[in-house]
């Protein structure tokens, strides 16, 4: 008999596992991927400190705790509905139907596309699936890529391209359109990536990251990049002052065509040119996974500094839906890190509702530490995390007084 | 420097250009557009097209998404066989 069913094999959901079944509770959890671990699984990369991050080697150190304490873990297993009844839950998947008491949703996220002339090619795909193929599935993705979108994500992706020794040749802008937007505006790209600026290696963006912290300096720093060439980080060339009109190819990538851009992103006529490559990444972000909370009926907040839409839920990662947990990504966009915690806290509220954990400062403790893991995230994906947490908390506290 | 259509909803084809013009005449929600397109009816359920769907209903209209979802989700909320939702015997 299954106590708890967690769809979701990431940070989150083997971490709410371990809590579970640290507290005697029969736990199940499935993921739709051939393989536990979630965006574990593609991670890799140089902490400010020296010391690497290995996600491959975090989601064997989870996997492995989760396994010792009995959790059940079924991959390449797809949920498709979440129904509530009498007595808890009723999950439908591809490999049959679950009846469960409690329910957690680890889902984590999506990509968002970047849509380009050119993009529905063979040899295009998002940066998310460059990085599974190359880092989990071990598959080349190409002798030379351009990467589209200049965010977080993809430059810490380039990155791994590059040390799997995948030619990236540039990282560009796409071009403006209605659903690009800031995306290929170079002043907010700009900004954006100050905020990552101590994860680089290059002095320019390190020295950046220092000197431009008013408006004016930013304006005036942005005039004076380079466009074509641009700055380097590891030495791939990010041209914030490039945009990619368009993708060109017959059956597949042949290149892509860029332009240079003005700060403000407006394409300078008569500067386009043909970059040659067999393959393109598009970057667009991230943004909350939270089809079956949806169906299971759970209200939602929109804030955009968390990535959109999330499931309202409270400190304890109860949602307003009895029986409903979520954790993870699913909540708002943030590092694995932080996942994980918020996971802990997922699995130590449910093992509470069962009347299983006599020790309740462990969960004050856990919604603490999901606090102070936030607080020293080397990635900050939006600077008003904090603020979107808080509302979601006071819009989940308003929704239960008006309940 | 005429390029190649922006598809927006890869499943159904459904172009920029008729997303936009579309939610111009008739300056419509993300429900009304998705339902006179067909954008976001898809195979893949929408899983890539429905921000960018909002994002023209908010660029056209200058109304943002509200709290609540504006293309709602149904189940199955991943592609299954008709044997699989009941049909074999």
């Amino acid at each position: 008999m299954t106590d708890v069913l967690i769809v979701g094999a990431g940070p989150a959901g083997l971490s709410a596992g371990i809590a579970c079944a640290q507290h005697g509770l029969q736990v199940k959890i499935v993921d739709e991927f051939p393989r536990p671990g979630g965006r574990l699984l593609g991670q890799l990369h140089e902490e400010p400190d020296g010391t690497w991050w290995n996600g491959m080697e975090e989601a064997k150190r989870l996997l492995e705790q989760a396994e010792k304490l009995g959790v059940d873990i079924d991959c390449g297993v797809s949920v498709y509905d979440a129904a509530k009844t009498k007595e808890g839950w009723s999950v439908s998947s591809s490999h049959g139907n679950f009846e469960v008491p409690k329910l957690l949703l680890a889902t984590g996220a999506a990509e968002m596309a970047l849509p380009l002339p050119g993009w529905t090619l063979p040899g295009v795909m998002s940066i998310g699936g460059a990085q599974v193929m190359t880092n989990v599935h071990r598959v080349r993705v190409g002798e030379r890529g351009i990467v589209v979108g200049v965010n977080i994500l993809s430059v810490a992706i380039a990155r791994e391209l590059q040390l799997s020794g995948i030619h990236v040749d540039r990282m560009v802008l796409p071009a403006q359109n209605p659903v690009t937007r800031d995306a290929g505006n170079p002043e907010k790209v700009f900004q954006s990536m100050l905020r990552v600026a101590h994860l680089a290696p290059s002095t320019f963006m390190k020295l950046g990251s220092k000197l431009l912290k008013s408006k004016t300096m930013q304006k005036l720093a942005l005039q004076f990049l380079p466009g074509i060439g641009g700055i380097r980080m590891w030495g791939i060339p990010i041209q914030l002052k490039a945009a990619a009109l368009e993708i060109i190819g017959d059956k597949q990538v042949e290149g892509v065509k860029i332009v240079k851009i003005n700060a403000k992103g407006a394409p300078i006529p008569g500067t386009e040119k043909v970059i040659p490559a067999d393959f393109v990444c598009i970057a667009g972000g991230l943004y909350p996974l939270v089809e079956l909370a949806a169906v299971a009926g759970c209200p939602f907040a929109y804030l955009p500094e968390l990535g959109g839409h999330v499931p309202l839920h409270n400190e304890r990662m109860q949602t307003p839906v009895e029986g409903l947990y979520v954790a993870g990504n699913i909540t708002g966009i943030e590092g694995a890190k932080v996942a994980a915690a918020q996971g802990t806290v997922a699995g130590l509220s449910i093992a509470d509702e069962f009347g299983k954990l006599p020790e309740k400062n462990l969960l004050s403790t856990a919604i603490e530490t999901v606090e102070v893991v936030r607080q020293n995230a080397t990635i900050q994906f939006h600077p008003c995390i904090a603020q979107g947490r808080a509302t979601v908390k006071n819009m989940s506290a308003q929704h239960k007084s008006d309940a | 420097m005429e390029s190649d259509p922006i598809i927006v909803c890869r499943c159904e084809e459904v172009t920029l250009q008729e997303l936009h013009e579309t939610a111009k005449s008739y300056q419509c929600s993300s429900r009304e557009l998705k339902l006179r397109t067909r954008a976001g009816m898809g195979y893949c359920g929408g899983r890539t097209c429905r921000n960018l769907i909002d994002m023209i209903v908010n660029e056209v209209t200058g109304k943002s998404p509200g709290h609540s979802i504006p293309l709602g989700y149904q189940p199955p909320v991943r592609p299954v066989t008709f044997g699989l939702l009941g049909g074999h015997k």
